[in-house]
């Protein structure tokens, strides 16, 4: 079956997504895209499906049917490492650092800068220390040592240093999964001001959370997805923010909007 | 108070004035035990054997005659600095009152070691002990021991009972409720004077008890290998630890009562120590390393002499190499249960290639030999690694599966319990000739090295040197000090490395000359795992004074250069990281791109080739196989690295602890024969040092994190 792009300025167009877990059905046809320099709010019950649409654009599952364009090219993310040498970082919950490694270790994980001794290669860890600090610092996150382990420091602090390396790292998409839900008012307000310096900074950002209130602040188009369904995209000027609550809880789109969904396409 | 003295306030300048005058002797005192350690009338290298270089030159007794000067000096110094009522002088005199306590604590402890130690041994070996001293020693003694000995059973009884209450009360839900009445919360958290008052009197008690086994030790000296009492030596520990006390605890208050800013930026010396320990995983380790071995040298005159220190270095050095191995599997957070049985395996295939054969090499010479058993051992390793990650199933089973399948190999292959030993195939042990020129390039390439090292560390420190120098009027009361300071490390560094190119040009004139330039017949066996003795000239090896009732094993030497490579590695390349990575935190590993399943295939790989090369030692060792050869190996290399601070749960650790690890294993094995207590309590001791190893480097994590 041929694809063919459907958004012509996205940087991400998922069509006709399916995924079974064998008889299963988790995604049944969805269509799914984010432009360039955009905030995507990615909403859903638990159990709606958002997490493997994430999943299989970060290679972490594969696909049943459909296509993946990214920057315009059909591309196939068969593992994580496929879709981070596309430029896709995903900042989990728990799974953005290593506790144990200080901060510039976690900084430059898996991409060290290093200097050459004959044929050996050693970590550079002068510019390890000075440019994980300066890079922190462009994006606003300021830290006293970079050899302080990333295990001391808050929730918020941690999730502000995994957005600040996938902004130095000139990375083309950001996934924030669930980045505020165990963080405190002042954190949250944090990670979401960093979180608009990297659309600044020309990233797109998907921003996958229940909680609706931090994502209306800083999304320009909400996904809402149900049942492994898409209910629709809204702009931000579209709805306001207890019409986005209620459709993630009943999952019916308001009479208002139901104009716009067949426009967009959606499945019935 | 201390700070109105400062500030030049003439009616608290008592304190003062006494720190000062403390300070004063404390110098003299450092000029007078350099002096007498100079002449001779303070005998000290009576005591330390070791690196001893010949007649009347003593390492040691050279060391602590120049520490003593620096401590003096340094004293001076700050008598100088509260003379002139520099602020900066307090930070300085503290450390300085600490430095003391630590040597009147060191010296205590010399005497109440051996008293505590020789005095349990003599309980032991005598039947009834009190008619024993009211026989020979005499009353007082008699009266130390009585009341020791209530006020211990009483106050351990007290503390059990109220153990015991605690118990009951967390056991039994109804009670649990009702832990706020004050009768049972008295139970549950006693109050801080009654624990107070518990340890005084359990201290006494302790007291009472060494004041008699000093009365009794006193009356049976030489009896055991354990040093004689030195009752008098209590006195200059004395002098030292309360009057050192009485300072630091003087200036700590000064320093405590200053405003708030300066409080948090400095750093009292125990803070100090705390913190820069916090920073090593191996924290634990090194404070174990220190006391085993200081408790082992004040205990007895044989731990540190030349061939104590070379049989347990010798003992260790295999298990050493596979516990570097070991440390970084578990850095990444896996474990492996074979590694005895791919020792077994690797002896024994090493064996079978020199006696009967390899598959398709026929038999083959020792060196051969060796790379096939290593390659051997790969296979093993990937075995263990390729099931690993390819079922997903828990590295404990899949290592315990491949245990005790490998061990089937040996024990199959070797039939009914024989040993396979080279002198039944082969009359002779095999020899290669050395041609000098092997010296020759060996020389060389360490010449090389230490140009390497110069080149990198002299000029950095020349640098920091003269800038020190340079700006030394701006940089407060202490800038000239710390400039002569730096300086004085340069030229120290300098001087070391100038003593190993006069040592390896000695080496290069010797092999290099008509006398030393002939072919030196060594065996093959002892390339790998010799006494050091068979190469070289008899009782010089590379030009080294080594006593010849020394063990000294050349795998001592492969040890710690395989400890130096893997620390590297570790520490330094983005392999180490992710190593850490994999073990810390496998899903952002492998979000970050870190291949996780090779990261581990490769650690199983890597203990698995060191395993094989420890196989290769252990038969160079002794040129014979046995089937059960490596049996419960896994155990003991798994507590040195856990000893030496990895966590068994990953993402933590070092190679420098697991060789401080080893070296704790074998101190231990070693040094309790020489105390003589006895060999079966090894196992007993090693299990309350892990237990205590990682209690301590819990504790020190957990004060870093605070």
């Amino acid at each position: 079956m041929e694809y063919k792009q459907k958004n012509d300025n996205a940087l991400v167009d998922m069509i006709d997504i399916h995924k079974y877990f064998g008889s299963v059905q988790v995604l049944r046809g969805i269509d799914f895209h984010v432009d360039r320099q955009e905030i995507v709010g990615l909403l859903g019950d638990n159990g709606a499906g958002k997490s493997t649409l994430i999943k299989v654009l970060t290679g972490y599952h594969s696909l049943t049917r459909g296509q993946i364009f990214f920057d315009d090219e059909a591309v196939r993310i068969n593992s994580p490492h496929d879709a981070r040498e596309l430029g896709i970082e995903t900042v989990h919950q728990d799974l953005a650092l290593v506790p144990l490694m200080s901060i510039a270790r976690n900084f430059w994980l898996g991409q060290e800068p290093t200097y050459e001794v004959g044929p050996f290669r050693f970590l550079d860890k002068k510019k390890m220390a000075s440019e994980s600090i300066r890079a922190l610092a462009d994006v606003g996150i300021h830290i006293r040592d970079s050899e302080e382990t990333v295990g001391n420091m808050s929730g918020g602090e941690r999730q502000s240093v995994a957005i600040g390396r996938a902004v130095y790292f000139g990375k083309k998409l950001l996934i924030l999964d669930e980045p505020t839900s165990a963080l405190s008012v002042g954190e949250t307000q944090k990670v979401l001001d960093y979180t608009i310096a990297a659309k600044e900074k020309g990233m797109s950002v998907i921003f996958i959370t229940h909680n609706i209130r931090h994502v209306y602040e800083v999304a320009d188009r909400f996904t809402i997805i149900e049942r492994g369904h898409k209910l629709g995209d809204f702009h931000k000027s579209e709805v306001s923010e207890n019409e986005v609550a209620d459709m993630i809880v009943t999952g019916q789109i308001p009479e208002r909007l139901r104009l716009f969904d067949e426009e967009e396409g959606e499945v019935a | 108070m201390m700070q109105a003295y400062f500030e030049g306030k003439r009616e608290a300048s008592n304190i003062g004035a006494l720190v000062t005058i403390l300070s004063f002797g404390f110098a003299i005192l450092g000029l007078v035990i350099a002096y007498g350690i100079y002449f001779g009338w303070i005998p000290l290298g009576e005591r330390a054997n070791i690196l001893r270089w010949s007649q009347g030159i003593n390492t040691v007794e050279i060391i602590v005659t120049a520490a003593s000067l620096i401590y003096a000096v340094c004293f001076a110094r700050t008598l100088y600095g509260l003379a002139r009522r520099e602020q900066s002088s307090l930070r300085w005199s503290q450390w300085m009152f600490f430095v003391t306590i630590m040597i009147g604590a060191a010296i205590l402890l010399s005497v109440a070691i051996p008293v505590g130690l020789k005095f349990s041994l003599l309980l032991g070996q005598v039947s009834d002990l009190r008619l024993l001293i009211s026989e020979d020693v005499g009353g007082l003694a008699a009266i130390a021991l009585s009341i020791g000995e209530a006020l211990i059973s009483i106050s351990l009884f007290i503390i059990a009972l109220v153990a015991l209450l605690a118990l009951l009360v967390f056991l039994i839900p109804p009670l649990e409720a009702l832990r706020d009445r004050p009768g049972i919360s008295m139970i549950v958290s006693p109050p801080r004077k009654f624990i107070q008052a518990i340890l005084i009197v359990l201290g006494i008690g302790v007291i009472g008890f060494l004041v008699a086994g000093a009365a009794v030790v006193a009356e049976y000296p030489g009896q055991t290998t354990i040093r004689d009492a030195e009752n008098h030596r209590l006195l200059a520990g004395l002098l030292f630890f309360l009057p050192g006390f009485f300072g630091y605890r003087v200036v700590r208050q000064v320093e405590e009562q200053s405003d708030e800013l300066r409080r948090a930026v400095a750093l009292t010396p125990g803070k100090f120590i705390r913190a820069e320990l916090a920073k090593s995983p191996s924290a634990g380790a090194i404070i174990g390393f220190i006391a085993i071995f200081m408790g082992f040298t004040m205990a007895t005159d044989l731990f540190l002499e030349p061939s104590s220190v070379a049989s347990f270095l010798s003992n260790v050095a295999t298990k050493g190499v596979i516990a570097i191995g070991v440390t970084y599997l578990m850095i990444s957070g896996e474990f492996d249960l074979s590694v005895g049985s791919i020792l077994g395996v690797t002896a024994l295939s090493f064996m079978n290639f020199m006696t009967h054969g390899a598959p398709i090499f026929g038999v083959v010479g020792p060196i051969p030999a060796a790379l096939l058993a290593i390659l051997v051992a790969f296979v093993l390793g990937a075995i263990n690694g390729v099931l690993l990650i390819s079922t997903r199933i828990p590295s404990f089973i899949v290592t315990l599966g491949t245990m005790l399948a490998f061990r089937a190999i040996t024990l199959v292959a070797i039939a009914g319990g024989r040993i396979l030993r080279y002198s039944d195939h082969h009359t002779e042990l095999p020899v290669i000739g050395i041609s000098n020129i092997v010296f020759l390039a060996l020389a060389v390439i360490g010449l090389a090295l230490v140009a390497f090292t110069a080149y990198r560390v002299l000029p950095v420190l020349f640098r920091g040197a003269a800038q020190a120098w340079s700006i030394r009027a701006n940089n407060g009361d202490f800038g000239t000090s710390s400039a002569i300071v730096r300086a004085f490390v340069f030229a120290l560094i300098l001087l070391i490395l100038l003593a190993i190119v006069v040592w390896l040009a000695a080496v290069l004139s010797y092999h290099g000359s008509a006398s030393g330039g002939e072919i030196v017949e060594v065996g093959y066996f002892d390339l790998f795992n010799g006494r050091v003795l068979a190469i070289g000239e008899e009782g010089d090896f590379f030009h080294m004074q080594i006593p010849r009732n020394a063990n000294v094993r050349l795998a001592i030497v492969w040890w710690f250069i395989f400890v130096a490579i893997f620390h590297v590695v570790l520490t330094s390349t983005s392999f180490g990281n992710s190593i850490f990575a994999t073990g810390g935190n496998e899903g952002a590993a492998r979000a970050q791109g870190v291949n996780v399943d090779r990261v581990k295939l490769q650690n199983f790989v890597i203990v698995a080739l060191l395993t094989g090369i420890a196989a290769i030692y252990e038969t160079a060792r002794n040129p014979g196989v046995d089937p059960l050869k490596g049996t419960g190996w896994e155990l003991e290399v798994i507590a040195m690295t856990v000893i030496g601070g990895a966590l068994l749960t990953g993402g933590y650790g070092s190679v420098v602890g697991s060789l401080l690890g080893a070296l704790i294993f074998g101190m231990l094995q070693t040094g309790l024969v020489l105390v003589g207590i006895e060999s079966r309590l090894f196992s007993g001791t090693i299990g309350v040092i892990i237990i205590a190893a990682v209690v301590l480097n819990t504790l020190v994590r957990g004060a870093r994190q605070n």
